[in-house]
């Protein structure tokens, strides 16, 4: 059994002992309005907080975090159980993100300066005020790393993300991602480096036109 | 070294996971290579606790319309649920095959050729007489089946969400699917008539004309019902069971442990295929799912679920002929909060605000509550006419101002606790000193205007036996405050 591959960010909210969400589930299995709910609520930041970061902007969240739930409650029948709640939810984010990431048409800015608002950072960030050219450099770095992730195809982005940026090992991004380890390793050799050389490939463009601009 | 570094390579070496020798070699080499210098501290940027991934791994959830998302959720995953008999299987739909297609496309030559020749071979017969192309009939207006009374929330129309202005707007048709998020929405469908959509719930007016009005819920629903017209049945479909109505008000919850049927007055009778139970006057009866009606007995209400169903009453207006007429003849107010509050309009509850409530024209008081529970007056409302066309008069009212300690409160406090008549407070209190009870107190909210009149002074918390409450509030009410600061504040004074 995979535990707890994501932790909420936000607080331990959606942290439940295994007896509390067998019954969570048993009881939204029963389609017991009170426990959809309360499933909603526990999950609703963790799952719009892994989509945001997986994609990088926020454009139409809501819709994507609509569709993860309506995912979820109609899968619940079919939850084995074999990884922890929050996990499972982890896996239709991520099948959420790919689907988006497949279909959008023209790129929205990638994790755009404005987005990313003090309220949505870390709490140890914002109690520790930031110099705004070193916020706004982070920014741009943040926005790089986008726009390297955003050169790969769909799967070596989301195999690279996972493990790049929140740090899994290769079997929970073969669960998250439905495959096997061994064909992750082989996208994640690949998409390391086409994103590092995008990544530095990019550096130098900006250098490159700040010098002419110069 | 052969070459530049690739940059993975400088993740690796960050990570770790390059052998000592070769790390030194990709460092000497990017001491002369300034490309390989860059890639290295761009790369570098990345990782480590305070690294540009770490900054990534560390955002929350930007907040979002949670209860707008919950509404959506809830009504994709209900309709569902209703679309699908019970105990039937999805079936997906089979898919076409190549030679399918091919025997579809000789079918439809050879009807194409068939057609051609009776065509052809028509003019050696006798005419046939051919009907003029019948125009095609407009469709019919849907029915209308009531006028949106009480929005708090969001709310769901037919799987879109609406805003208060078009919903008080227009009349909704028959078959109209409301959804509600953690508001709630009152519809009124006859003179008297309405229901109550309580949050997290799904209603559908599926029919509303002269024999019969039948309402499909999933969720909670509160029904107030006057008497119908001649041979006119009132249903409610929750799920296997069905309710009848005999004049009445009463609430239906139907969910996945079951139905819930509470009555405060009238009677209805709940029924499902085997066998139906009256509910009389404060009795109620609860199904639990996969049981049949017959087994369930009806039970006294309480007190307390008799005054809960009184609350949730729906709103009705008292002018109506049709929905068409009663828009017309009524307008919407709007009562705007900045957080959630109960209100009052014309001294009965209406529930939390932000909300739009249907009043009739005229002069409205709207009262809200403070912090306490108390209701305050708002303000007079002069809301007008109604409107012939689809705009509805909307008239705005602020929020009741909470009383928030202010920093002329110091002062203020200062004159109150030299003005105390101790002696008095002494006297409200010297029948409990008699007995032994000291340490008593009293905590007041008090609010004092510049003229030094004061607002209002409410006591909110004292272990004192109301009598003895009420002495020392009038002793309080007695101090002088002189022109100065307007203030408000709570204080709790040790007598």
């Amino acid at each position: 059994m995979i535990h707890g591959v994501k932790r909420d960010s936000t607080g331990s909210l959606a942290a439940l002992d295994p007896a509390d969400e067998a019954d969570l589930i048993a009881r939204c299995r029963d389609h017991q309005r009170a426990a959809h709910d309360e499933l909603y609520h526990r999950f609703r930041r963790q799952v719009a907080g892994n989509l945001y970061r997986v994609l990088g902007d926020r454009s139409d969240l809501d819709d994507l975090v609509q569709e993860v739930f309506v995912i979820a409650f109609r899968g619940l029948e079919r939850f084995r159980g074999d990884a922890r709640l929050s996990t499972w939810l982890y896996r239709i984010c991520v099948n959420v993100a790919l689907g988006r990431i497949r279909t959008r048409k023209r790129r929205p800015p990638p994790i755009g300066v404005d987005d990313l608002d003090a309220a949505n950072a870390d709490p140890s960030l914002v109690e520790r005020p930031e110099m705004p050219d070193r916020a706004l450099e982070r920014r741009e770095e943040q926005a790089r790393v986008y726009r390297a992730l955003d050169t790969l195809p769909p799967k070596k982005r989301m195999v690279l993300y996972l493990h790049e940026i929140e740090g899994l090992d290769l079997k929970e991004i073969a669960y998250l991602v439905d495959s096997n380890p061994v064909t992750v390793r082989t996208r994640l050799f690949y998409a390391r480096r086409e994103f590092y050389a995008a990544l530095v490939a990019d550096a130098a463009a900006i250098a490159a036109a700040t010098e002419a601009a110069r | 070294m052969r070459g530049h570094v690739a940059p993975h390579r400088w993740a690796d070496a960050a990570a770790g996971r390059v052998g000592e020798g070769e790390r030194q070699t990709m460092a000497r080499h990017a001491e002369a290579c300034p490309a390989c210098a860059a890639a290295r501290m761009r790369v570098e940027r990345l990782a480590g606790g305070t690294g540009t991934f770490a900054a990534i791994r560390a955002q929350s959830a930007p907040e979002l319309p949670w209860d707008s998302i919950r509404a959506r959720v809830h009504w994709d995953v209900s309709s569902e649920r209703r679309s699908r008999p019970t105990g039937m299987v999805a079936i997906r739909p089979r898919r076409v095959r190549p030679w399918m297609w091919a025997v579809l496309a000789t079918t439809a030559a050879a009807a194409a050729g068939g057609a051609l020749y009776l065509q052809h071979s028509g003019s050696a017969r006798a005419p046939i007489a051919v009907a003029e192309p019948v125009p095609a009939a407009a469709p019919a207006a849907p029915a209308l089946a009531g006028v949106v009374s009480r929005l708090t929330g969001d709310v769901l129309v037919d799987g879109i969400r609406r805003d208060g202005d078009r919903l008080f707007a227009a009349p909704l048709p028959v078959g109209t699917r409301l959804a509600t998020g953690d508001g709630r929405i009152d519809v009124q469908l006859g003179a008297g008539t309405a229901a109550s959509l309580g949050p997290r719930s799904t209603l559908e007016l599926r029919r509303v004309d002269a024999t019969a009005i039948e309402l499909v819920v999933e969720g909670t629903v509160d029904l107030e019902v006057a008497p119908r017209l001649p041979g006119q049945r009132f249903l409610v479909l929750a799920g296997d069971e069905t309710v009848e109505v005999h004049g009445t008000q009463f609430r239906v919850r139907h969910d996945g442990q079951g139905t819930a049927v509470a009555c405060r007055h009238g009677r209805v009778a709940v029924r499902d295929g085997h066998g139906e139970v009256e509910v009389g006057s404060a009795r109620r009866v609860e199904v639990a799912a996969g049981h049949a009606v017959a087994e369930s007995a009806s039970l006294p209400m309480t007190t307390d679920e008799l005054a809960l169903l009184a609350q949730a009453t729906p709103v009705t207006t008292p002018s109506w002929g049709d929905p068409d007429a009663a828009l017309r003849a009524t307008s919407t107010l709007e009562v705007i909060t900045p957080g959630k509050r109960a209100v009052r309009v014309d001294g009965v509850e209406r529930g939390e605000a932000p909300m739009r409530v249907r009043v009739m024209p005229g002069r409205h008081l709207v009262e809200a509550a403070d912090s306490a529970g108390r209701f305050k007056r708002v303000e007079w409302v002069e809301v007008g006419a109604g409107a012939e066309t689809s705009s509805v008069p909307v008239a705005k009212v602020a929020a009741a101002v909470e009383a928030i300690p202010t920093a002329s409160a110091a002062a203020r406090r200062r004159e109150l606790l030299a003005g105390l008549d101790r002696v008095r407070l002494a006297h409200c209190v010297r029948a409990m000193t008699k007995a032994g009870l000291g340490e008593t107190y009293v905590q007041i909210e008090i609010a004092v205007d510049p003229a030094g009149a004061v607002g209002f002074l409410n006591v909110i918390d004292s272990d004192l036996p109301s009598a003895t409450a009420t002495c020392v509030r009038d002793a309080l009410a007695d101090v002088h405050f002189a022109a100065g600061d307007a203030a408000s504040w709570r204080e709790r004074i040790d007598l």
